[in-house]
């Protein structure tokens, strides 16, 4: 299984990465997920989203969910950027790319990436005030 | 022997330095350590229950035996999305 993984302080260009798809001729389905900044938190207006991370064991619990994703469904090609820094409202936080020969194991390993990211991936989030 | 500590996030702030040393006995667990850092972090020991610890690059239990040069992590529920 391709795996790639961008922790970045460089904005998500959401066009590039969807054109520098990375699919197979066997894969007949092709996954997207952006998740993007909300204007509020816990009902107050913020301006963005600062995101710290340990790097080294996020990059480490990272490469140990993609394992499990390539253990339990026959995925071609992950690739997932995440943002480091500050992030403001409305812009991209994350972008991920499953490619998989069927719908099912692509929308499948794309959820189980997101939950357990959010179980165990050493990345925290700091609201930046109005 | 010597561990080494780093706190993450708001933990920074609670433990008013981001990254210590420590000496304990040779066959110390990470409880052990923890005990030590809730008696000298007040503050930190209030959120006992929502706290996360990694050895190295792993989650660690409060039993496991630590080793000299260890790198402890301590941290919040993390967040990433």
């Amino acid at each position: 299984m391709n795996r790639e993984l961008t922790l970045t302080k460089a904005p998500i260009v959401e066009p590039e990465c969807v054109a520098s798809r990375l699919a197979s001729p066997e894969s007949g389905a092709c996954v997207w997920f952006l998740g993007s900044v909300r204007g509020t938190e816990e009902g107050c207006a913020i301006r963005g989203i600062h995101y710290e991370a340990y790097e080294a064991m996020a990059r480490h619990q990272f490469q140990r969910i993609f394992d499990e994703i390539e253990a339990r469904w026959p995925i071609q090609s992950i690739r997932l950027v995440h943002r480091l820094g500050p992030v403001m409202a409305g812009e991209p936080s994350i972008w991920v790319e499953v490619a998989s020969p069927h719908r099912a194991e692509g929308f499948a390993a794309c959820e189980f990436l997101i939950s357990e990211m959010k179980q165990r991936v050493p990345i925290w989030k700091q609201p930046i005030p109005l | 022997m010597i561990v080494r500590v780093q706190f993450f996030s708001y933990f920074k702030q609670l433990a008013t330095e981001e990254t210590l040393s420590l000496e304990l006995q040779d066959d110390a667990l990470l409880e052990d350590l923890l005990q030590r850092l809730r008696s000298r972090f007040p503050k930190l020991a209030e959120l006992n229950r929502s706290t996360l610890v990694a050895v190295g690059m792993e989650y660690a239990s409060p039993g496991q035996k630590l080793s000299d040069g260890a790198l402890v992590s301590i941290f919040p529920p993390v967040q990433g999305g």
